[in-house]
């Protein structure tokens, strides 16, 4: 198992940052880099090129592969040789990127630049020279590197040195807990979870599901002193299947009875992940209706769109139904309800029709032409909708308890829904 | 922060020098952070190493970190100074915060210089029993590299032994990172032919990995289940333990976990005997695998891979998760939702998706017996469509159809007939005439439609003039009164006006043939051909358990031996001597293997569950059993002289010849192969299928395919350069 190092390349394929690579020859990574903006420039889409490159016989490097994925205007790549695991490297990178995020917030080439030195040290630290990564859990990264800071940029344009790294711990790794550091204090102490579930499904043109399934993440940010044990009992987790957790939960506790017994880290992280499938009922609902015509004639066709809520109490929100127009696509010209507003991207050829607010049983229409310098238009036989429904959950996952024990203070607790939706509805 | 952004031009280097050596310590900073950042955009900086290394004793963590980072770089080609910096990294690793004791031990062993190397061993036995964990942790890697470079170091300080020992260590995150050191050594150590294993993981060593696997990182959950992998159980008992233990490990958030885990209940579930617990384990395993896919789709991309892999081992993992995967699994009863699904892709508008999912309805029907019939509805409905694609490909697969059930649906000939103008495809043709030949007496004008083709027999391409051919002589055999000219005329032809050897030689076989003894050509044309089938498996089933044992890795998302590709490592290429085969055969080999595995995906997605599969001599229990296994369809198909294109997943009927022929001596890549190898290669691929055929056939059976044999060799170089 080896990663041999990371690059990370800008959006025109030269690379910005890159890690030693102090086994292999220098030419190593740029064979690579080579290998794969060869790739990219021969697939038809970019994404449309394997996400591991086989990099054929680097000299004396011997055969190795390269594993890319691209986050924004950015880059990333993972070089790996020998039989290891391309999710290894996919799984690093992923976790490396989030990193970023964290000490960066939003990615550029800009900001890589500008902070070349902490991301330095931060690839020093979270991949060793042997191909192993090392301390990727953030709570830890932040005791040994410093995230940049406005103060300490303001400390070091004032010359005053040792001021700007008082936070260094001077134990690191002492917590028994890898991903939590000791000593964590808060005047006020609380945590939130955040409940984001997404509905995804397809409908056949009778309204029929095909798939639906709806995949839930737990959010949570965790504002708690010392070393508190958590334990989150939920009233209905028997629905949630196919849970993947943080490395905090203990797992036979969840097997035993579902409920998340945790100590958790300090500040964001995603506590769990699941799929919900609601027992008997096959599939979960879709919260809308869309009845669709579309004809398609000589160089164009028209269409007929029609949207209700299916909801009751809630309002669907930002509702955006696109339809791609087919190769050839030029224009388009429709008449819709009030309150809503459709465009037509000739670049992608896809037709938006916006919603900014669903109200229950309410209903909406589209009607329009398009034109095509196809002759035979062919359009896409689906519509994509999305949209969101604050505070609610598809789930109805309800908490009912959260105990703390091995601190003394009473947290604040808060928990909150959201559910988006991404539908296919086909005609 | 601006000034190291755009620096002066001139006299760069000579400036950076006075800063470096600044008594104002802010200065000597920023002067070295410039330094890095030249460094890094590949400008050479080497010559500042000595006024670098004056900065090296610092306070100041951040900067000592880009010091260690300047002499990493430059360790290398400048290895006498780095010798100046030793004392330094001595003394640092006697520091007071750990911090400083890992990053100097960490840099010591990344200088990979000779000369330091020496001075490495006595801090790195002091740091291997350091109080502070991370500290232990970093220097149990360090070991792994100090034996990359000098291996006899390693034993003679005895750190193999601390190793071992360290793997009881309190602290998870420092047994996980030893088990990662121990496990490169022994890899590198194995690569070195060394006999003696390194990493003996005993039934003690076992309870230790499986304590630790809980209460360390996502990394070094990997590295420890890799190890687990490696175990050999003693009784089922402790096979199942390990299941019990490792099944927890599904429910992980990373990806890598997910898949490692799965690999070890893989590998131990075979020697579990209860058969409630093997169930209970593969239904565990089906939530882990959906939760995968919500991943982004590189990950996907991967797990797909592996997931295939398993299914052929273990089909009955994701029957209840068909959804998930669209069409990536079909039994009866899901058969209906899965051909509407099907039928609703063949309606987009992407051309090569729409193409795969007719496949996907062809490989329906002939997997599924009870499914053709409704299979073969929605292909008549697509190919009412008209839209050219969808017809060319509805032909090809409607021909499959015929081939596995021969005489059921000639209802639908004519309808087939009705597009002939649309094709304009050589492989869509091909099937049409191969299908109007088969059916020649059920079809009242096959003479007149044959006789389109024989008109423009010259312009067509050679698949198509073959198919032509032997259509023509089947009619000939089936309806001699009617169709006596059209034979005279197409033998002429091809025998006269036609460049392809191939065809030449095939008209030639079937003149002589008609003309001395007409009762064995219809013996061998007309010979009835054992309906096709689908191989299960696209990999031998030997092959698959190895692969199997290799999930998740580069050798199962390549669906390939690990050998065929990537040497282990940099030593590794030239070490693995492997069945005795010279090692620059090897490297060709691999070569030509990886050349196969990008040809095979390019023309591959998500939906195609019958990759083209290659296999190579190395594979000996393999090979045997899978020529037995897939020559079958391969060899008749040649014999019917069915031509199909050459990356045609349906069938995988070249890659499979590929199979039958490499137990004949290897032709060299690129020679013009004999007809010698070839007959070795096909009578040994012929010979399962038909155990007892009269004399005359069989002997035919070996002369009549050469022909096809080259022209596929030419289409599709990389698959039988293997061999």
């Amino acid at each position: 198992m080896a990663i041999d190092g990371l690059v990370i390349l800008d959006s025109t394929g030269r690379p910005i940052v890159q890690s030693g690579f102090r086994s292999t020859s220098p030419a190593y990574p740029l064979l690579h880099i080579e290998a794969l903006n060869d790739a990219l420039s021969k697939a038809p889409r970019p994404a449309d090129a394997d996400p591991v490159l086989y990099v054929p016989n680097t000299g004396i490097d011997g055969p190795s592969a390269c594993c890319h994925v691209k986050r924004g205007e950015l880059r990333f790549l993972g070089l790996m040789s020998g039989d290891t695991d391309p999710l290894y490297v996919f799984a690093f990178l992923e976790t490396f990127i989030s990193i970023l995020r964290d000490y960066f917030g939003q990615l550029s080439a800009e900001t890589l630049k500008e902070n070349f030195d902490v991301v330095y040290q931060l690839l020093e630290e979270t991949l060793d020279a042997g191909g192993h990564p090392s301390t990727t859990s953030i709570n830890a990264l932040k005791d040994i590197v410093l995230p940049p800071s406005l103060l300490s940029k303001v400390l070091s344009v004032a010359g005053v040195s040792g001021l700007a790294s008082p936070g260094t711990n001077s134990h690191p790794f002492a917590s028994p807990i890898p991903w939590r550091k000791v000593g964590v204090r808060y005047n006020s102490n609380e945590i939130f979870f955040d409940v984001a579930e997404e509905l995804k499904a397809v409908v056949n043109k009778n309204g029929g599901i095909i798939v639906s399934s709806v995949w839930g993440k737990v959010h949570t940010n965790c504002r708690l002193s010392g070393t508190p044990d958590l334990l989150l009992s939920f009233s209905n987790a028997q629905p949630l299947t196919d849970c993947s957790f943080h490395p905090c939960v203990r797992l036979q506790r969840w097997s035993r009875d579902k409920n998340l017994s945790f100590v958790p880290p300090d500040g964001r992280f995603i506590l769990m992940e699941y799929k919900y499938t609601p027992g008997g009922v096959h599939h979960v609902a879709v919260p809308f209706a869309l009845k669709a015509s579309v004809d398609c004639e000589v160089n164009g066709g028209s269409f007929d769109v029609a949207l209700t809520s299916r909801l009751t109490t809630k309002v669907l929100e930002n509702m955006n139904v696109e339809l791609y127009l087919g190769e050839g696509a030029t224009s388009a010209s429709c008449v819709v309800s009030n309150n809503t507003s459709w465009n037509f991207d000739p670049r992608t050829r896809i037709l938006h029709w916006n919603i900014k607010a669903v109200s229950p049983s309410s209903s909406f229409s589209l009607k329009g032409t398009f034109s095509s310098t196809a002759e035979q238009p062919r359009p896409s036989h689906a519509f994509r909708a999305r949209f969101e429904i604050p505070q609610h959950s598809f789930s109805s996952l309800k908490v009912d308890q959260l105990k703390i024990t091995g601190e003394m203070y009473k947290p604040y607790k808060g928990v909150r829904g959201r559910s988006t939706g991404d539908v296919e509805w086909r005609w | 922060m601006a000034a190291f952004r755009a620096p002066p031009r001139k006299g760069e280097n000579f400036e950076l020098s006075a800063d470096l050596n600044s008594e104002y310590k802010e200065k000597r900073k920023d002067a070295i952070k410039r330094v890095i950042a030249n460094m890094t955009v590949q400008k050479d900086v080497s010559g500042l190493f000595p006024d670098v290394l004056k900065n090296m004793q610092t306070d100041d963590l951040e900067q000592k970190k880009l010091v260690y980072l300047y002499l990493m770089n430059y360790a290398k080609t400048q290895p006498e100074l780095v010798i100046l910096a030793v004392n330094t990294f001595v003394k640092d690793t006697d520091d007071p915060n750990p911090l400083v004791r890992a990053l100097a031990i960490r840099t010591m062993g990344c200088l990979r210089a000779e000369k330091i190397i020496d001075y490495l061993c006595d801090p790195l036995q002091k740091c291997l029993r350091d109080e502070n964990p991370y500290v232990r942790k970093t220097a149990a890697l360090c070991v792994a590299k100090l034996y990359d470079l000098k291996p006899e170091l390693v034993i003679e300080n005895g750190f193999l032994e601390t190793l071992q020992e360290m793997i009881a260590d309190s602290n998870p995150m420092v047994v996980a990172n030893t088990v990662a050191a121990l496990t490169d050594i022994h890899i590198a150590a194995a690569a070195a032919g060394s006999n003696t294993e390194v990493f003996v993981i005993t039934s003690a060593v076992l309870n230790k990995l499986l304590i630790a696997l809980n209460e360390c990182s996502e990394w070094g959950r990997v590295a420890i289940l890799n190890a687990l992998g490696r175990y050999e159980t003693h009784d089922d008992r402790e096979s199942e333990h390990i299941c019990e233990r490792v099944v927890p490990q599904f429910q992980h958030a990373n990806a890598s976990v997910v898949l490692s885990a799965i690999k070890v209940i893989m590998i131990h579930m075979r020697s579990v005997r209860s058969e409630t617990l093997t169930k209970q384990l593969v239904r565990k395993m089906a939530p882990p695998l959906v939760t995968l896919l919500s991943n982004p789709p590189e990950v996907q991309w991967v797990a797909l891979r592996d997931i295939n892999l398993l299914l052929q081992k273990r089909p009955d993992i994701l029957s209840n998760e068909m959804r998930v995967f669209f069409c990536k699994l079909a039994g009866p009863n899901n058969v209906d939702a899965l051909l509407s699904e099907l039928k609703e892709y063949a309606s987009e508008v992407d051309v090569d998706f729409v193409r795969r999912s007719i496949k996907a309805i062809g490989q329906t029907a002939i997997k599924i017996d009870e499914a053709a019939e409704r299979c073969v509805n929605v292909l008549m409905e697509l190919i009412g469509t008209r839209v050219s694609y969808v017809v060319q490909e509805g032909v090809v697969v409607m021909k499959d159809i015929f081939r596995k059930y021969p005489s059921t649906y000639e209802g639908v000939i004519p309808t087939l007939c009705a597009n002939l103008d649309e094709l304009d495809e050589p492989e869509a043709k091909a099937s049409l005439i191969w299908i109007i030949g088969e059916y020649a007496n059920k079809i009242d004008n096959a003479d007149e439609l044959l006789g389109i083709f024989v008109d423009s027999f010259t312009e067509e391409s050679y698949p198509v003039q073959l198919q032509t051919l032997t259509a023509v002589v089947k009619l000939f055999l089936r309806k001699p009164d009617t169709s006596q000219g059209l034979v005279q005329r197409i033998l002429n032809t091809a025998t006269k006006d036609c460049d392809s050897p191939d065809v030449r030689d095939r008209a030639y076989i079937y003149w002589r043939l008609l003309s001395t003894d007409p009762g064995a050509a219809k013996a061998v044309v007309l010979a009835h051909r054992p309906p096709i089938s689908l191989p299960r498996t696209t990999v031998s089933p030997a092959l698959l358990e190895e692969l199997l044992g290799e999930i998740p890795s580069l050798a199962s998302v390549y669906h390939k031996p690990e050998e065929t590709f990537v040497g282990r490592g940099r030593i590794g290429a030239d070490a693995i001597p492997k069945g005795g085969s010279e090692l620059a055969d090897d490297r060709a080999t691999a070569q030509k293997a990886f050349q196969t595995v990008a040809a095979g995906q390019q023309a591959e997605n998500l939906l195609n569950f019958d990759d083209p599969t290659s296999n190579d001599g190395q594979q000996p229990t393999g090979l045997a059993a899978t020529t037995v296994l897939t020559s079958t369809p391969a060899a008749t198909n040649l014999l019917s002289g069915t031509s199909s294109n050459p990356l045609d997943d349906l069938v995988s009927i070249f890659g499979n010849t590929g199979i039958g022929t490499n137990a004949a001596p290897p032709p060299t890549p690129g020679q013009p192969q004999t007809h010698l190898n070839a007959f070795g290669g096909l009578s040994f691929g012929g010979q399962p299928m038909s155990p007892a055929p009269p004399m005359t056939p069989s002997v035919l059976q070996a002369v009549s395919p050469p022909p096809q044999q080259q022209q596929q060799q030419g289409a599709q170089d990389d698959l039988l350069g293997l061999f």
